[in-house]
């Protein structure tokens, strides 16, 4: 048996690679991709907390499908804006989308 | 019977919805649904009769019990354990009195109306307005609370104010009605002072038990007084009495009907309805009770003055109006309740007969001012006849009405005291001579204005026909002085058993007070003659001569107006400077302003953090969690 504090190691350490990612990067799709690896970290650690805390429900696993499916729907929407960011400014690089502030 | 006194709330009722109807839709109903007004004062002069027939039924009830059978009342604002008011109604003998009184006069005035407004603009304006002031008016007399009535109150005032401004295109008028209006909240504020000192010791708007707590000495003695002073102050400002009487004579700039209707018969009496009403509670307070004589008698007398040479018909009219409160406000003040309420009755008619009757000559010549007119009684003899008939009653010829309410006035005041006595009788001659004045300038004499006489007919018989009505009461209404005229009709006496039921006040007729006021009075009338009509007025002519200071002081109005004004431009503007500037520097400039100035520059400050990027964003947003995470760690 795989004891809990190694599932747990691994989630911290995707979510932060995956924050650090979301922090310095500037491509878009370099960030979106961060983002999908902070949201697989979460679901690793619902499925961990579920499988050692709650073995006989399935909530937490139920939870980790909800958030693979919204984390497609929200890709396809994230695809959708960077394709029409570049289109409009033939860049994925969101430094130069910075037209919302004062 | 087929309506009891249970349904008093019906008179308040059937005005409204006249009112409604009228002034909402009578553009488009045929004659501008006048007629629906005059069902509606119709409909309440029936139901004042019935309940007149109706209350003989309650003669084995005391006046004054609380919570007697003929209160209905149904709950209004209702907060369990801290507030109740009803809406009530409550009928004694007070009411019913005041109820013959507002019927009669509103009916005749409505019915006038119709001759008098005929091709006016805003015709169904007027008319919904008097259906709208006679609802008020109802509601005022058959009320059974303080605090229905204050809304009443406000609403003939209200009403007075939309009649004397309905000629508002002429800026007198408009401001006529403004001053009315002004004048009478100085007082209506009083009153609503009252209101709320008697609540807050009582618990209660209800008059019947306020009188039964004050009896019972709830209130301290002091507190007690300075209430029902304010009670006063109100009615003082609604009855034109004296520091607040300046606003009647200026709100003769009304169509003449409703002069007739408000400011002579109806509301202006509103005041000394209230202090009858409170009377049980007044008379246990002597320095109150004193205040209103003292206010009374010198009402009275300057009123009196200045009807002597007022120029304007109506004005004379007025003042008299504001003497003759006076005098109900001194009978008040010596404790005579029925007396006062006498007063009131036959006034009422003999001085709407003389406003109607003035409306009658305004509207055959269009002339107000005395001084062009004369000569009128070939030409409209009705009114003429009338006209006399009310004016000898005012001056208090027997066997007319005024004659007599105004000799138990003078009869209560001489058990009183010689020197208001004495008083009394100046201001007794002094409406002999300007009633006799009136008469004279105006049907006497030769025509000063040749063209208004020419004008002047007589009017149609929608206006003629009130006319007589009233005539006929203001010869027969006093005539309830004797208890066998009120046996005759199912009462138990007179007019003090009609007003007290099986507890009359004494109330006789004394044979040297009689003489002395019938002597007075002629004598008025001599002097008079003398000086208006022989030789054309030349020893009238002359005493303006002789003293013209006092003329200019009179016409003037003892320059109380003035002293008003320059109170106003003075005080009460210079006050009203400093507070402005008060509210411009430190309310506007640094209060308002000054925040909205701090909260700009922070903004500006502080816009520089939505800098566009980012990953700066996610780094505020990253940090905020670290420290929200932090503080959760820490405060477990």
């Amino acid at each position: 048996m795989v004891p809990i504090e190694n599932y747990l190691v691994l989630s911290t350490i995707l979510f932060v690679i995956g924050f650090f990612g979301v922090l310095s990067r500037r491509n878009a799709i370099l960030i979106l991709i961060s983002v999908e690896l902070m949201l697989a970290a979460v679901g690793i650690n619902f499925v961990t907390f579920a499988s050692f805390f709650d073995s006989g429900q399935l909530s937490g696993h139920i939870f980790t499908l909800f958030i693979i499916a919204i984390a497609a729907a929200e890709v396809g929407l994230a695809l959708g804006i960077i394709i029409r960011l570049f289109r409009d400014r033939d860049t994925s690089n969101i430094d130069e989308a910075n037209d919302l502030k004062w | 019977m087929l309506l009891d006194m249970q349904q008093a709330w019906l008179l308040t009722v059937i005005p409204l919805f006249a009112f409604i109807v009228v002034s909402l839709f009578g553009k488009r109903i045929p004659r501008q649904g006048d007629w629906i007004v005059v069902l509606a004062g119709l409909a309440c002069f029936l139901i004042s009769i019935m309940f007149i027939l109706d209350f003989q039924n309650y003669f084995n009830n005391s006046v004054f019990e609380p919570n007697g059978n003929n209160q209905y009342s149904f709950d209004w604002i209702n907060i369990p354990n801290y507030l109740l008011i009803e809406f009530s109604t409550y009928i004694d003998a007070i009411t019913v009195v005041m109820l013959f009184v507002v019927s009669l006069v509103g009916l005749m005035v409505i019915l006038y109306s119709i001759g008098y407004m005929h091709g006016e603009p805003r015709y169904n304006w007027y008319f919904s307005l008097l259906a709208f002031f006679l609802a008020a008016m109802f509601t005022l007399v058959t009320t059974g609370n303080l605090l229905q009535l204050y809304l009443a109150w406000e609403c003939v005032g209200l009403g007075s104010y939309l009649l004397i401004g309905f000629y508002w295109e002429r800026q007198s008028a408009a401001e006529a009605a403004k001053k009315a209006f002004i004048t009478t909240r100085i007082g209506d504020v009083g009153l609503l002072i009252g209101i709320i000192m008697l609540w807050r010791v009582a618990g209660t708007f209800d008059i019947q038990e306020i009188i039964y707590l004050a009896k019972s000495e709830v209130f301290s003695t002091t507190y007690l007084t300075v209430a029902m002073i304010f009670l006063f102050l109100g009615a003082v400002g609604k009855s034109a009495q004296f520091p607040l009487h300046v606003w009647l004579p200026d709100a003769m700039e009304g169509p003449t009907p409703v002069s007739a209707l408000i400011h002579a018969a109806t509301m202006v009496v509103a005041g000394v309805y209230l202090v009858s009403r409170m009377l049980p509670v007044y008379e246990m307070l002597p320095i109150a009770q004193n205040l209103i004589l003292i206010i009374g008698l010198i009402t009275a007398l300057l009123a009196a003055t200045m009807g002597l040479v007022a120029q304007d018909i109506k004005k004379v009219l007025a003042y008299s109006t504001v003497s003759q409160l006076g005098y109900m406000f001194v009978a008040l003040g010596v404790g005579s309740l029925t007396a006062a309420m006498f007063h009131l009755f036959t006034h009422a008619f003999f001085k709407a007969l003389l406003f109607l009757g003035s409306g009658s000559v305004i509207h055959a010549t269009h002339q107000q001012e005395v001084s062009k007119l004369g000569g009128l009684r070939n030409k409209m003899p009705i009114t003429f006849s009338t006209f006399s008939i009310g004016a000898l009653s005012l001056a208090g010829i027997p066997p007319l009405a005024g004659f007599w309410s105004k000799d138990e006035i003078l009869l209560y005041t001489s058990e009183f005291g010689t020197i208001f006595y004495i008083l009394l009788l100046i201001a007794a001659l002094l409406t002999a001579i300007y009633s006799t004045r009136l008469v004279i300038l105006t049907f006497f004499g030769t025509p000063k204005d040749q063209e208004a006489y020419e004008h002047a007919h007589e009017s149609p018989s929608l206006m003629s026909v009130p006319l007589l009505i009233l005539a006929f009461f203001a010869i027969t209404s006093g005539f309830f002085v004797f208890s066998f005229v009120g046996r005759f009709f199912g009462f138990e006496g007179g007019f003090p058993e009609i007003v007290f039921l099986k507890y009359p006040h004494s109330f006789h007729v004394e044979l040297s007070t009689m003489l002395v006021a019938i002597s007075v009075s002629c004598f008025g009338l001599i002097l008079g003659y003398f000086y208006w009509l022989q030789n054309n007025g030349r020893r009238a002519i002359s005493a303006m001569d002789w003293a013209p200071e006092v003329r200019t002081l009179l016409l003037n109005g003892y320059y109380i107006d003035n002293l008003y004004q320059n109170i106003i431009n003075k005080l009460i503007l210079g006050f009203a400077s400093i507070i402005a500037w008060f509210d411009d520097k430190v309310v506007n400039r640094s209060g308002i302003d000054g925040s909205a100035q701090i909260l700009n520059y922070i903004g500006f400050r502080l816009k520089f953090l939505q800098t566009g990027k980012i990953p700066n964003y996610v780094m505020m947003m990253a940090l905020g969690i670290v420290l929200f995470s932090l503080v959760l760690l820490t405060s477990n």
